[in-house]
């Protein structure tokens, strides 16, 4: 993320995209040289927006796609968390598990979409098992990593003083891999956004994914550009809250 | 007797699967509340020694008694102090220095009354809330200590835990020891490669040998307590251990 310390750099960053809105306002709306059909203009896309805004449906849709997020991201944090510490701490069930795992990692979560559909129907439930799909292995694997890099002379310390295993793993092992956990999750974040888009537009009646997709089959592209924006627009939020949660974790 | 090593040996494997012979058939005897330092030149095994008697690691041969239990693994009394402090980065000092207390169940109040005092001594007790990372190395070790000492176990292992400190933190430091935490009840077994820092602390000094290590001589040390460098006794003493350390790296 770029650290903005000034007046020029705040003009650096809008330089682009304001001549980027010119030359796309210039070639849609003043010169029509693309029909609105295929590509729509500025001024439609912010009409739309205005027009979605105005009668909630874009809060609604906003709301809809987090809720999902955020579930699927819950449960793979706590499935992944839990494995990776449990898999990294123990050499032997990591050996067990690393061909399952290193088969099941490069399956894109949208591969799963078939069976998301047979398993939990229509709605929401499909949706959050694909963001869990996407987002279980980068955590899973980080923590893995996280336990790996451990100091080893925090766990001899622990176990001068005494503790048990039990207390190595929760004492020592999980805040030492809490830094890994937080880029597990913030890379699982980005993949979560591109699932439920995906699962949307697929078994669901709900969320920005739905939204693009009924929008655009209705021709109204402004929505569709619309809903583009806001994933984009979640994204850099959600990077600056991990990135703020990344600077305040000193070890 | 604290601490009894009957016939250790300890072998490793090091890459490319060549065995290394660290420690070769050591036996020695540590009487209860004595300050012991282990000397000798880089790699003679002197750490792998401590590690074995903490229960780090196992001997690949012979037995380690600590009060004639035998050591098979770690124990909250044999305090273990490292070279690196190897503070616990995400706690600050009051949590660092009652980790120990809180692992053995103790209530919260009184570990952070307990803990005070301990700060107070050496003059942390301002730091009481600051991270590792805020502190000086010095202090650091400090902590480190501290953190051993106040679980009172029945010894205390040190690692060269002065090693990377500059000298005059390290006499600061030698100095805090012997006054504030050396306890005659306590034994305390501190490894380090620097002799005048083993005859300023030690009842005895055990000098090793280049690997594979072997115990050479053992020194009692009766110089008279406070120790100062600055005496003829003093200086003879590092310079007789010297030139015993000196010949086994020939």
């Amino acid at each position: 993320m770029t650290n903005i310390t000034d007046k020029t750099s705040i003009i650096d960053l809008f330089i682009l995209p304001v001549i980027l809105i010119i030359i796309w306002y210039l070639i849609c709306d003043v010169f029509m040289m693309i029909p609105s059909y295929m590509f729509p203009g500025p001024v439609e896309v912010f009409n739309a927006f205005v027009k979605l805004l105005l009668s909630g449906k874009l809060f609604k849709d906003i709301i809809a796609t987090l809720y999902k997020v955020l579930v699927g991201l819950l449960l793979a944090a706590i499935v992944g968390i839990t494995l990776g510490l449990i898999l990294g701490w123990s050499k032997r069930l990591e050996r067990i598990s690393t061909l399952i795992v290193s088969i099941l990692r490069p399956i894109p979560p949208i591969a799963w979409i078939p069976f998301s559909i047979l398993w939990f129907g229509i709605g929401s439930k499909p949706a959050i098992f694909i963001i869990f799909i996407g987002c279980v292995f980068p955590i899973l694997v980080s923590t893995i990593d996280g336990v790996h890099r451990t100091k080893g002379v925090l766990i001899e310390a622990a176990k001068s003083f005494g503790a048990s295993n039990t207390q190595i793993l929760t004492e020592v092992i999980l805040p030492a891999t809490i830094p890994y956990i937080v880029t597990g999750l913030k890379v699982g974040i980005g993949i979560a956004l591109m699932c439920t888009i995906a699962g949307e537009m697929i078994g669901s009646s709900s969320g920005i994914g739905y939204m693009i997709l009924t929008s655009t089959n209705l021709f109204d592209t402004g929505s569709t550009v619309v809903g583009m924006l806001v994933i984009g627009v979640l994204g850099i939020i959600f990077d600056y809250i991990f990135t703020k949660i990344q600077e305040r974790i000193f070890w | 007797m604290a601490f009894r090593v009957e016939n250790v040996s300890k072998k490793f494997i090091s890459k490319g699967n060549i065995e290394v012979l660290a420690l070769d058939h050591i036996n020695l005897n540590i009487e209860t509340g004595k300050f012991v330092c282990f000397v000798g030149p880089s790699g003679c095994g002197k750490t792998t020694l401590l590690r074995l008697m903490e229960g780090f690691e196992t001997p690949t041969e012979g037995q380690i008694y600590d009060d004639d239990e035998l050591v098979t693994q770690p124990s909250r009394e044999r305090g273990f102090i490292f070279q690196d402090y190897s503070l616990f980065p995400w706690l600050n000092v009051m949590e660092n220095v009652t980790f120990g207390l809180k692992i053995a169940g103790k209530p919260e109040e009184e570990n952070k009354q307990r803990a005070l005092a301990y700060l107070e001594a050496v003059g942390l007790k301002d730091f009481a809330d600051k991270y590792p990372h805020e502190l000086s190395g010095g202090m650091k070790q400090r902590v480190a200590i501290i953190r051993s000492v106040i679980n009172q176990s029945r010894s205390l292992l040190m690692d060269e835990p002065f090693s990377a400190l500059d000298v005059q933190t390290r006499h600061s430091l030698q100095k805090q020891f012997i006054g504030t935490w050396a306890d005659k009840k306590r034994t305390t077994i501190f490894v380090t490669h620097d002799v005048d820092e083993a005859v300023f602390l030690a009842d005895e000094i055990v000098v090793f040998t280049r690997r594979p290590g072997k115990i050479k001589k053992i020194y009692e040390n009766n110089l008279p307590r406070p120790r100062v460098r600055d005496t003829q006794d003093f200086r003879d003493l590092v310079n007789q251990i010297t030139q015993e350390i000196d010949e086994t790296d020939e």
